[in-house]
């Protein structure tokens, strides 16, 4: 090797490499524009700790007014009762001062839980705040985790869902506690029982009935078919006096159709009644509640993920996507994603917008399209060196034709 | 979007929250002291006293606790409480978005091939302990397996390049330097510079001349002026840092080149360098404020939604995600196609096919580009392919 003859290499720019270091200039305003649009759609990500928040303040204050209430009136019933010993009068203060102990320490709990639900609320304002054009990628990873464990959650997916979060630490910032109540409602009623469900329905019975929700009307719908099915029709007609009558005024056409299956039995072929006994009416109750669930919280009914994929697709789908020579590098370029997006509508563009097909690089008044004589269009960087590396001949990669650089013409794309 | 109010509106729900919950164990504690207090007096009560003491003094606890009427107390600063509660959401409401899947066709996803997708997102992400723990949760066929041992040989190699270990990575770029070449990548070089650099460090001038020898001097004919320069930093063996050529020890050359090393491994096995999920949520990101502006105006035409073939507004996604050429006739302002192909007139600008046959009356006369003063005649314009 006869390195010592040969001339150094320039030593003012040692590393090739280094010449390629991006500039770190102020970002543009349409950048921060976009932005700021994006986290516009995350009300779901603030509103639902919050509801949750709101919930335990609300259980909270609950418990204290109802313990206050029944000492106070356990104490104006001792004042008029006759008759009460020393003794007695002693030992009943002294239970109404443990129960009073007891409170106290039911609201120490109360209030720490409720701390660390205030704190998660704080915790998502904050992450949205750091959202800035600096640290965007790292950002819109994390949302795509949060995106996926919001699916997980909602696909009863818990175990990955929890991994998933645990492993990115942002526990703080995925709604996996408010999902775990939902999970004993569904696990149970996937078990054909509906005590948690209609716990839910007293928990949250203001609220329901304020959004106009049947959910309880369709659980005790079932309860009672179960009755019908074990052939009890006594007890189901004594169900359905106490817990359906009440739903008669709102609900009447479906309570006379469920109502009628007491003439029937569970192996009845009659098509309108038969649909009542199958177990998929289990499966719709679960549905149903998940959508009560999520409206509730203030979420959106489907997981995130189908919508921002939807969105995705669809403003990525062109007909040019279902070509065999499509790049890899556009999702609709894997079967997997074509099948999603086939009944999906196409982008809609009103601007031309070219890609240099050598460079994949986009054509603009800095590296404008230039037009080969066989109608075949490149951008001027591409064509730029290729003709420094052959002598000024231009071959065209798609028809092996070949001409000489000064016989290319600009074409002006507005 | 002003975040400082929100924070300030939910600032105020705590501190409300704050105040109701001192002011409830401030209720509890006279509560309390009463029940003592009154305790405190029977008890220390002699025998002596009459047992109709015990009533009056009973009634007058109750009658203390009238007076205090702690629940109303309570209910006073929970009802401060209830009203900040419910002015956040609705500050909430008014600055986002407050149903984004008002942009969502009714158009249910096989779920299997979501869940497929993810499990690769998660293998190809090298998150290979959530992606198995998604398959067996999921239930899915091992679809996603051929994805899971390609990206594990591949972030072997990353992670033995973390731990400055070169051997799987130029194993791997040896075995593939051909379609390197073809990609015009010169990762195989950039791999022995970083070997060479560390033999430098590490070991004796010997063993780095040897080792420019058997590797470097490969690649001289295409790439003198780096093979120079690195020749020559043998001269600084073991002294590099305080040599001019000091930037070559700096780490950001292992990532460039790891990200190098990425890129030509994911485009080799037919993979994008981009996890496809993460691009489509990313172009949904930027897709959905404009879908939901046109919803909000469009209300009730919930129906036409459903059953476009197009999407009703124009997404405009950033550069990093035009893949195809889109041509938009600039006066029909419709897309080309292959029956109404875009044409280069003679003065450079480019219409579509049936632009020109309107304008000319179908041939039979020039007519003025809408752009410029030229006269263009229909049979001069050329057929483009972008």
């Amino acid at each position: 090797m006869e390195m010592d003859s040969l001339p150094n290499g320039n030593s003012a720019t040692p590393n090739p490499s280094s010449a390629l270091i991006p500039t770190a200039a102020a970002p543009p305003s349409s950048k921060l524009n976009q932005l700021a649009e994006s986290l516009k759609l995350e009300h779901q990500f603030l509103r639902v700790p919050f509801e949750h928040y709101k919930k335990t303040i609300r259980a909270n204050h609950r418990v204290v007014e109802k313990e206050v209430s029944s000492v106070i009136s356990s104490v104006a019933e001792a004042a008029d009762r006759d008759g009460m010993s020393r003794d007695e009068a002693v030992n009943h203060l002294s239970s109404l001062v443990s129960r009073l102990q007891g409170l106290k320490r039911k609201l120490e709990e109360g209030s720490r839980v409720e701390h660390l639900q205030a704190q998660r609320c704080r915790a998502r304002l904050d992450h949205l705040e750091s959202a800035d054009a600096q640290n965007l990628s790292e950002w819109n990873n994390v949302k795509v985790k949060r995106i996926l464990v919001d699916y997980m959650l909602r696909m009863s997916y818990y175990d990955t869902a929890v991994k998933l979060a645990e492993s990115s630490n942002m526990q703080d910032l995925v709604d996996i506690e408010v999902f775990q109540e939902a999970k004993k409602v569904i696990d149970a009623l996937q078990n054909q029982e509906v005590a948690p469900a209609l716990a839910w329905c007293a928990e949250n019975k203001s609220r329901l009935k304020k959004s106009k929700s049947k959910f309880e009307f369709q659980v005790r719908l079932q309860e009672f078919i179960e009755l019908v099915r074990a052939e009890n029709s006594l007890r189901a007609i004594t169900y359905a006096r106490k817990y359906l009558a009440p739903w008669g005024p709102s609900h009447m056409n479906e309570l006379q159709r469920v109502f009628a299956t007491v003439a029937y039995k569970s192996t009845t072929e009659c098509t309108i009644y038969k649909v009542f006994f199958e177990p998929k009416q289990w499966d719709f109750l679960v549905d149903q509640f998940k959508q009560e669930f999520c409206k509730l919280y203030g979420m959106t009914l489907e997981p995130l993920l189908n919508i921002y994929l939807q969105a995705g697709l669809s403003a990525l789908k062109t007909p040019y996507c279902y070509e065999d020579d499509c790049t890899k590098e556009d999702p609709l370029s894997q079967e997997n994603f074509r099948k999603l997006a086939l009944s999906l509508p196409y982008s809609k563009q009103h601007h031309s917008k070219l890609v240099c097909y050598i460079t994949k690089e986009l054509m603009d008044t800095e590296n404008p399209p230039q037009v080969l004589p066989n109608g075949y269009v490149y951008s001027t960087k591409a064509l730029e060196d290729m003709a420094k590396k052959n002598n000024g001949k231009i071959t065209c990669p798609r028809t092996n034709f070949v001409c000489n650089y000064k016989d290319l013409v600009k074409a002006y794309i507005s | 979007m002003g975040l400082t109010t929100i924070k300030d509106a939910f600032d105020r729900v705590t501190k409300k929250q704050k105040l109701s919950c001192s002011k409830t164990q401030e209720v509890i504690d006279q509560i309390d002291q009463e029940l003592e207090q009154v305790l405190q007096t029977l008890q220390s009560a002699s025998d002596l006293d009459s047992q109709l003491d015990y009533r009056s003094v009973l009634a007058e606890l109750k009658t203390k606790l009238k007076d205090m009427a702690p629940l109303s107390q309570l209910e006073s600063t929970q009802k401060e409480v209830n009203i900040a509660a419910s002015k956040y959401p609705k500050l909430l409401e008014k600055s986002f978005n407050p149903d984004i899947s008002k942009a969502y066709r009714n158009i249910e996803f096989d779920s299997h091939t979501v869940n497929e997708v993810i499990a690769s997102h998660f293998y190809r992400r090298g998150l290979f302990e959530i992606g198995d723990s998604f398959m067996k949760e999921t239930q899915e066929p091992e679809s996603a397996c051929a994805m899971k041992l390609l990206f594990q040989e591949m972030f072997q190699i990353l992670e033995a390049m973390r731990k400055q270990n070169l051997e799987l990575a130029l194993n791997w770029a040896a075995t593939n330097s051909d379609k390197l070449k073809e990609n015009g990548s010169d990762l195989l070089l950039k791999l022995h510079s970083l070997q060479f650099v560390e033999i430098l460090q590490k070991q004796s001038r010997d063993e780095a001349l040897k080792y420019a020898r058997t590797h470097l001097s490969l690649f001289a004919s295409d790439h003198m002026p780096e093979i120079q320069k690195l020749v020559i930093c043998i001269l600084w063996t073991g002294k590099l840092d305080r040599s001019p050529y000091a930037q070559l020890l700096s780490p950001t050359n292992w990532d460039k080149v790891a990200e190098e090393l990425t890129r030509q491994f994911c485009n080799i096995q037919g993979q994008s360098y981009e996890s496809p999920l993460s691009v489509t949520i990313a172009a949904g990101t930027q897709g959905l404020p404009p879908l939901l502006k046109f919803m909000n105006v469009m209300l009730g035409k919930k129906q036409e939604w459903q059953s476009m073939k197009q999407l009703p507004v124009p997404v405009e996604l950033d550069k990093e995600f035009q893949f195809h050429s889109i041509f938009v006739c600039p006066v029909s302002k419709e897309q080309s196609t292959e029956e109404n192909p875009p044409m280069l007139m003679s003065c450079g600008h480019v219409l579509c096919k049936q632009s020109i046959m309107k304008m000319s009356k179908n041939s039979t006369r020039s007519f003025k580009c809408p752009y410029c003063p030229s006269d263009i005649d229909s049979t001069n314009c050329r057929q483009l392919y972008f």
